[in-house]
């Protein structure tokens, strides 16, 4: 891990450990050529996973993050290796004003449905996907489910996670001994 | 006047045959709701004749939304959703999650709580593939295995149920080990909760039926000579495709890569036991079920093993009462019963996860449906799909 950890560092300039994960922070620009060197020179050949996560300072679900952040979507993705234990997540950020990035189907074709994904849900265009259209959402649909200021309208019906629980403990139930 | 030369009609009949007949090409709508989709996956597939050439799976029928769902819940609640994405072994979606919020509150779940863990996602495994085996039998048309598979996994089912109190959703995980177990004895501060009484002799038994079954399904199954050749050959699948397209599991191991992640990585102790990883060499339908009803032999050696070499000690570890993770971000995968399937969890320190992404097996597998259907015949589809072994639950989450 320690070899592979100094290899990377070689290549990259962000590269983090952080709880047993290995976090590439690139620039944009380099969204591609890092998923390219990772692959034919490190062995990662095993496309994991690619999703966005939404940070912004106004949320309607969940909690805010901890300290005030620059709204912006974060590309994430995941490759790993199949004969060793070696796995890094790439991580880069795009601007939320029509967010756009190049598509990774052509280096790795198992890209094509997590794009697909990430595009219904946050909104984020692919540039040069093959096939950039719904995969979950009904067509017709409007809005991008995962955005952070998108509400979850039994949320608002119903506020929850509230202060009491949903319904009292049996009776004769005996706090000591939970 | 003319007579009929039926020399004549024979050389045009000839001739008709000689050219290539053109066929109208036709879009076939297999499922939502076909039973061999394990679930709501529809394909829209065109055919020429009887050869597919292109086939578009269209998802959605299952989507919850979980990834959303988990930005509002607590951490604790959380286990409650994840059980549902993979309902065929429900318990093995709980561990990634739970080892992931441990790692990230540096917790260390005590040794017997893990062994428990392991001994259950094995069982899961277990349960997992017994119903591919009933199931993709049914599909290539065998009757029989289904009814020996379900009769089978209800004793592995059963003894999941008392341990947990559920069969399929047992939510048995907590952060930082697991729930004292149900149905041994009252709770009180002196007699904690433990493995119900009889566990252990009826794990044996099942096991040793377990390994008895997967015997069985390799002379009823593999050594049927129609599944045979409804298998060998068809859907093989290479080694690349596999990797680039983020195929993992028995899927992946069939066509010959020796990736294991209860090896590879350290979620559970399973450095502890002596196993084989069962590889394939074609990478088509046959070594796909075959690696499978390999696995449950091996799956039920683990918890053979684990049983007898059971750690005492304390089920949970110490934690706060208010379950709060700190800031900070990591990705936690497991071997399931039908691939990776990994949690990404971003925390700002709330009392729920800021973006929890799912990375599950299946999803992933199936999107290796179109290029592998490219070309194959119409009977085939169905055994190339069952092959996959995929649940929606799983595709969709």
């Amino acid at each position: 891990m320690e070899d592979f950890l100094n290899q990377l560092k070689e290549d990259f300039n962000d590269v983090s450990y952080e709880f047993e994960t290995i976090l590439i922070k690139v620039n944009v620009e380099n969204w591609i050529s890092t998923h390219e060197i990772l692959r034919d020179k490190f062995d990662l050949k095993f496309f994991s996973w690619l999703s966005a996560i939404d940070w912004d300072n106004e949320v309607s679900v969940g909690d805010k993050p901890k300290e005030v952040v620059n709204p912006s979507f974060e590309i994430m993705s995941c490759l790993s290796s199949v004969n060793s234990s070696n796995l890094v997540t790439i991580s880069t950020f795009i601007s939320k004003l029509n967010p756009s990035i190049s598509t990774l189907v052509n280096v790795f074709v198992g890209a094509n449905w997590h794009e697909r994904e990430a595009y219904e849900m946050f909104g984020i265009t692919f540039e040069g996907h093959p096939n950039l259209t719904k995969l979950y959402l009904p067509d017709g649909y409007e809005g991008n489910p995962m955005l952070k200021s998108f509400e979850l309208i039994s949320r608002e019906v119903k506020p929850w996670p509230g202060d009491v629980d949903v319904e009292g403990m049996p009776e004769g139930f005996d706090e000591e001994n939970s | 006047m003319n007579t009929i030369d039926p020399r004549n009609f024979q050389s045009i009949s000839e001739a008709s045959v000689s050219v290539e007949i053109e066929t109208e090409d036709m879009t076939l709508n297999i499922g939502p709701q076909h039973p061999s989709t394990h679930g709501v996956l529809r394909l829209v597939a065109k055919v020429d004749g009887e050869k597919v050439y292109n086939v578009e799976p269209v998802l959605g029928y299952m989507h919850r939304g979980y990834e959303k769902l988990a930005e509002v819940r607590t951490y604790p609640q959380i286990t409650t959703l994840v059980n549902r994405i993979d309902w065929v072994a429900g318990f093995s979606n709980e561990i990634p999650f739970i080892a992931g919020t441990e790692r990230l509150m540096e917790i260390e779940a005590p040794e017997r709580a893990k062994q428990i863990r392991l001994i259950l996602t094995e069982m899961a495994r277990i349960c997992s593939h017994f119903v591919f085996n009933g199931a993709y039998a049914l599909e290539v048309g065998a009757l029989t295995p289904i009814f020996y598979a379900m009769e089978d996994r209800e004793r592995v089912l059963d003894l999941i149920e008392s341990v947990t109190g559920g069969r399929f959703h047992p939510n048995f995980n907590r952060i930082g080990g697991v729930k004292p177990a149900a149905g041994s004895g009252p709770t009180t501060k002196k007699n904690i909760q433990d493995l119900p009484v009889g566990f252990y002799r009826d794990t044996k038994l099942a096991m040793e039926k377990v390994i008895e079954a997967a015997d069985k399904f390799q002379n009823l199954i593999g050594g049927n000579e129609v599944f045979h050749k409804r298998t060998k050959n068809v859907g093989v699948l290479s080694k690349e495709t596999a990797e680039a397209y983020g195929v993992s599991g028995p899927i992946l191991r069939a066509s010959g890569v020796k990736s294991d992640l209860r090896t590879q990585t350290d979620y559970l102790p399973y450095e502890k036991f002596e196993f084989e990883i069962p590889i394939g060499q074609n990478g088509d339908c046959y070594d796909r079920w075959d690696v499978r009803t390999r696995e449950m032999v091996e799956s039920a050696k683990i918890v053979l093993q684990a049983i007898d070499d059971m750690p005492s000690g304390p089920l949970q570890a110490k934690v706060p009462k208010v379950i709060k993770v700190p800031a900070g971000r990591t990705y936690v995968r497991a071997e399931n019963p039908k691939g990776e399937m990994g949690y990404y969890i971003v925390s700002e320190g709330g009392l729920g996860p800021y973006r929890l992404k799912v990375r599950t097996a299946s999803f992933s597998n199936v999107s290796i449906l179109p290029v592998m259907l490219e070309g194959a015949l119409l009977p085939d589809l169905i055994a190339i799909m069952g092959s996959l072994d995929f649940v929606l639950g799983d595709v969709d989450r």
